[in-house]
């Protein structure tokens, strides 16, 4: 019984069998391995039956031994059909054709919401996102990812608090959330500028409250640079006793003063990394669980050395996602740099490295005047530089009333 | 030798309870009510029509007589009949 089962999907042939005693024909054909079903005697001399496909060329040979005339009636199952559907060229084109539309309109953006902000912000962040090539119609694959957008956003419109980007199958949902502007200004409490760090002042702007160094002071972190109280400083008790704020303005002024710092740095005299080049390659591919398939990106030039970065976007029909998906391969060249340096020239590497940092902690108001090397000792393939550097630098910190007690 | 063999073998079935169909090479005949039978061990076909099947056994043939017969499948030692089925009977030469 085992052997007759899927009969449809193996595909069959009802056979006629024309004789004497036509029935016999088809017990030499079990004798032979052939398996028959559906056996029907019509007349004495015609009987119908079943064969698979594969055991056709069989049957045949063994009817050339025999007396029997076969004919073929009908032909079932799903070779028959595939030869039908194959041989019918344009109803397969049509099938892939349309296959490959829905693919195609699956993987397409088809609306971007933006929701939560006002009508100037939305036409912004509409604006922007055309820029960068994110648009109704346009293929998802060459779309960066949703953490990639809701960067983007945010640093192009300053004006956004903060952007949430789903993604919904072929829509793009956008939150925003705007920063709330302070139209007006509070009016700020009476405070005192006071100094962040010790040094000799060089320029001084005061635009409210009284002055209390002058130029070319030293003065001491934490002293007192500009008094938010107007009245000279007389009868001070007095003054601290009346609670009144008539006199006691909000100081404002930038005060610039040489300030020093000491650094110490190390730097090998021979040194060696890795860097890009800056020449890159992408290749497309299409990949199925293992498999992955070069579409795009032939021919190109093979790196020595390279970096490679892969980005994998899977492909959707209707709202499911598909096995397949698209890879790109970014390669990026790597060079190996080895050098060598002098003396002098891991010196000065030295100090641009140190005024770097030095900067980088300051903020870029900062402007160092000049650098002297305090000490400097070399060992074991490293030089070793003890600096010293005189900043300018705005040194005024507001300090508020309440506080100073 | 014939003979002991036949012993040998009706003492097996009677002492050890082994099913008599395969020791003694015998057909096993299940019908379905009057649709289905389903007849195993057989040695072959000698006639089928509409109305009548008979199949080869060891010893003589069996003989089913009915309406509208049809080989559901057709296996080396087994057959599966339906049809309406009236008769079975053995016939032994």
């Amino acid at each position: 019984m085992n052997n007759i089962q899927a009969t449809w999907f193996r595909g069959y042939v009802q056979i006629q069998v024309v004789g004497y005693h036509p029935e016999l024909f088809f017990d030499l054909c079990v004798r032979n391995n052939i398996n028959v079903w559906h056996i029907k005697k019509i007349d004495q001399t015609h009987c119908l039956g079943n064969i698979y496909i594969h055991d056709i060329k069989n049957m045949r040979k063994l009817r050339k031994q025999t007396r029997y005339k076969i004919s073929f009636i009908e032909k079932k199952g799903i070779p028959f059909i595939c030869k039908r559907t194959t041989a019918n060229k344009p109803f397969v084109l049509g099938l892939i054709a349309s296959l490959l539309l829905i693919i195609l309109l699956s993987n397409m953006v088809w609306k971007i919401n933006i929701e939560g902000v006002r009508p100037e912000i939305e036409k912004q962040i509409r604006t922007t996102l055309d820029e960068n090539g994110i648009y109704v119609g346009k293929l998802k694959f060459s779309i960066q990812s949703v953490g990639d957008m809701q960067q983007l956003l945010l640093d192009e419109i300053p004006e956004l608090l903060w952007v949430g980007v789903k993604e919904q199958g072929t829509t793009y949902a956008l939150e925003g959330v705007e920063k709330t502007q302070v139209s007006e200004r509070e009016q700020p409490s009476p405070h005192d500028i006071i100094a962040a760090k010790s040094g000799v002042i060089t320029e001084m702007y005061v635009s409210k409250g009284r002055p209390l160094v002058d130029l070319n002071d030293y003065v001491k972190k934490g002293d007192k640079l500009v008094a938010a109280d107007l009245s000279q400083g007389k009868e001070e008790a007095e003054e601290e006793e009346d609670t009144s704020n008539k006199n006691q303005v909000a100081a404002q002024a930038d005060i610039y003063a040489d300030t020093w710092y000491e650094s110490n740095v190390t730097i090998p005299l021979e040194a060696d990394y890795q860097t890009l080049s800056g020449e890159m390659t992408s290749k497309y591919f299409i990949n199925w669980g293992k498999i992955a398939l070069p579409i795009w990106g032939f021919f190109q030039q093979e790196f020595e050395q390279s970096q490679a970065e892969i980005e994998k976007k899977s492909i959707h029909f209707f709202q499911w996602e598909l096995p397949i998906n698209i890879i790109r391969k970014d390669t990026y060249e790597q060079r190996h740099v080895q050098e060598k340096r002098t003396l002098a020239e891991a010196k000065t590497a030295g100090i641009s490295q140190a005024k770097k940092n030095l900067l980088q902690q300051l903020g870029r108001e900062a402007e160092i005047k000049s650098e002297k090397i305090l000490h400097e000792t070399s060992e074991n393939g490293k030089v070793k530089l003890r600096l010293y550097f005189t900043v300018k630098e705005n040194i005024a910190k507001i300090q508020d009333l309440s506080q100073g007690d | 030798m014939n003979r002991w063999h036949q012993r040998i073998d009706n003492w097996l079935t009677n002492h050890l309870k082994l099913p008599s169909d395969v020791v003694l090479e015998l057909p096993r005949v299940t019908t379905i009510g009057q649709f289905h039978a389903y007849i195993e061990n057989h040695q072959g076909l000698i006639i089928f029509n509409e109305d009548e099947i008979q199949l080869k056994m060891s010893k003589g043939k069996l003989k089913i007589t009915g309406r509208n017969f049809v080989i559901k499948t057709l296996l080396p030692e087994e057959i599966l009949i339906e049809g309406i089925i009236s008769t079975i009977s053995y016939v032994t030469q």
